[in-house]
């Protein structure tokens, strides 16, 4: 059996945050001025994205001093007294009937002064994208970092049968992609964001199939007896890395998606596959079991006849790496004596840093701002979303029914 | 009509080998190894005067792998030794042979994990002069668990080899 959507709502996913970082950012957020439902929307939208970074304090409304709804009413040394360091006011406008338009702005309230005007637009019903839009835009500001509260995140959930979902950053507005009685596993995006792959066993055997989001067309990339698996686009959306069983073993090859021509990156009879590419596409990592236990390795695409280099050493176990957007180190799975964590090591030292402590965390995928990494963690026997920031804050994804497993972050969308 | 649907019923071959040179191969399911008798319909078996000589062969089997591993244990080279004998005995089979994993470690590792796995028992069928053209070799790494458990009896079910 075997179904495809394009467009379709199921349960959707619940956000908890189970740890904050030390020094965050204090904001008080006023509920915007126009529409109530909307405003109350958009304001607690608003608030758990800031949340969720684990960057930001969003301050009790009911303990603020005063409560501005537009400039002039602004009495900084009411927020000052409270050590409140940024105030967001805003305004919605929807007396068109085919679009809401929201007006915010962020004020710093140490300076006493405006520091960003912005207005975002959307269709009715849409209050969820406009809440992200926001976010993303005050995060902007305030961290100097692009914000990713309107990406998404790609993943499988298996209850009765194994369904390909994606979903908002914050785990709502989930859309299944794919539905079957087979398995389906290792989803990627393509760079752009508008098609997906992944490995798909409904035809008796894994093979790796391209499906494009907003149709639902689908194709399987090569056709052939030989099982394919792990799928990996590269950075100019041009290739896709592939791990293939041509000769019984798993080695990887280099896919050219406009010609289908084929080139062979390894040969090794020992387990070679999980590929991924560096940001620039001038390498890529993989896991090979040649050293006798999973490793990392990576190959310079540049360099003629290019040998592998080994990038792990630390433990038995380290597999499925993904570079940091910033091309300053990986995140793997790394085994720490029988848990599997979430792990990190920069290019610069010689040391891996843990990222995480249960006993079976896998798929580790990093935001594309560098600074999340969502990952799959069992607990009681269950697949569940987690995730970590790089300044150590901590949140979960749970579902509500079924194992969620294999997320993968999406690019920026806008 | 030699495969089983469930892939934890074994089929049994029964074989009779008699004195003149007629043979009569009667087949069974039987779940779970239970061994049913299974009654030769020899014409000259009837009359009393052949000995014959019957084994019990395992074509459907189950061989098990230590963690990361995909080295055949003496245990796994005696029921692959009965899977030679069938598969010698009767030219028509063709094998499936279906590496898995268990769920510690990552799914595509796992994959090529499983599928090493199956390539390994599909070697020694080979190198005992099985045809290669009758083995059919895949793996589900971690995805079709035999056993649903997070302890280290139910992954020592889970990494195996299922030939059928």
């Amino acid at each position: 059996m075997l179904l495809i959507f394009s467009n379709i709502l199921l349960s959707e996913l619940v956000l908890e945050i189970t740890q904050g970082t030390e020094d965050p950012y204090k904001v008080a957020v006023i509920p915007f001025n126009g529409d109530s439902s909307i405003s109350n929307t958009i304001n607690q939208i608003v608030t758990n994205n800031l949340k969720r970074t684990g960057e930001f304090k969003v301050f009790n409304n009911k303990k603020l001093l005063s409560q501005p709804q537009k400039e002039v009413e602004i009495i900084f040394n009411d927020f000052r007294i409270l050590d409140i360091d940024y105030l967001i006011l805003g305004s919605i406008s929807n007396s068109d009937k085919f679009n809401t338009s929201v007006e915010y702005q962020v004020y710093d309230i140490k300076k006493g002064s405006k520091i960003r005007t912005s207005t975002v637009f959307g269709i009715p019903n849409k209050d969820r994208q406009l809440a992200h839009y926001i976010s993303d835009g005050i995060y902007e500001e305030i961290t100097g970092i692009k914000g990713i509260a309107s990406t998404k995140i790609l993943y499988v959930i298996e209850n009765k049968n194994f369904n390909l979902v994606i979903a908002d950053a914050d785990g709502k507005n989930e859309q299944v992609l794919l539905e079957s009685s087979e398995p389906i596993i290792s989803p990627a995006w393509s760079p752009d964001s508008k098609k997906v792959a992944y490995v798909s066993f409904e035809t008796g055997m894994a093979k790796v199939f391209i499906q494009d989001i907003a149709t639902g067309e689908r194709e399987v990339v090569i056709e052939n007896k030989f099982q394919i698996s792990a799928p990996s686009w590269s950075p100019d959306g041009k290739f896709l890395s592939i791990t293939m069983y041509q000769d019984g073993n798993a080695e990887i090859y280099i896919l050219n998606l406009k010609n289908k021509n084929l080139t062979r990156l390894t040969n090794h009879y020992g387990i070679d596959t999980e590929s991924t590419w560096s940001p620039k596409g001038s390498k890529i990592m993989f896991t090979s079991g040649r050293s006798g236990t999973p490793q990392l390795y990576e190959i310079n695409l540049r360099r003629f006849n290019a040998r592998p280099k080994r990038l792990t050493f630390e433990g038995n176990y380290n597999a499925k790496g993904s570079y940091l957007p910033d091309n300053q180190g990986i995140i793997f799975v790394h085994r720490e004596n029988t848990k599997f964590q979430i792990a990190l090591k920069y290019f610069d030292e010689n040391f891996v840093r843990p990222l995480t402590e249960s006993q079976m965390d896998e798929s580790p995928s990093i935001s594309p701002n560098g600074n999340v990494i969502v990952y799959a963690i069992k607990d009681n026997g269950m697949g569940l979303l987690s995730g970590v920031t790089l300044s150590g804050a901590k949140f979960r994804l749970p579902a509500k029914q079924g194992a969620v497993r294999e997320p993968v972050w999406s690019g920026f969308l806008r | 009509m030699f495969f089983s649907k469930n892939k934890f019923n074994f089929i049994i071959l029964v074989i009779f080998i008699s004195s003149c040179s007629t043979m009569n191969v009667t087949q069974e399911q039987v779940s779970s190894g239970k061994v049913k008798t299974v009654k030769a319909t020899s014409s000259a078996a009837s009359e009393g005067f052949i000995n014959y000589d019957s084994r019990a062969v395992f074509a459907n089997a189950t061989i098990y792998f230590e963690f990361d591993k995909s080295n055949l244990t003496s245990k796994s080279i005696q029921i692959l030794k009965s899977a030679v004998n069938a598969l010698d005995e009767n030219d028509s089979i063709s094998i499936t042979l279906s590496g898995h994993a268990d769920e510690r470690g990552t799914r595509e590792y796992n994959l090529a994990l499983g599928q090493r796995r199956a390539e390994t028992v599909s070697d020694y069928l080979v190198l005992n002069g099985i045809n290669k053209s009758r083995i059919t070799v895949k793996s589900y790494g971690e995805e079709k668990p035999a056993i649903l458990g997070q302890d280290e009896s139910s992954y020592a079910k889970n990494r195996r080899v299922e030939i059928n």
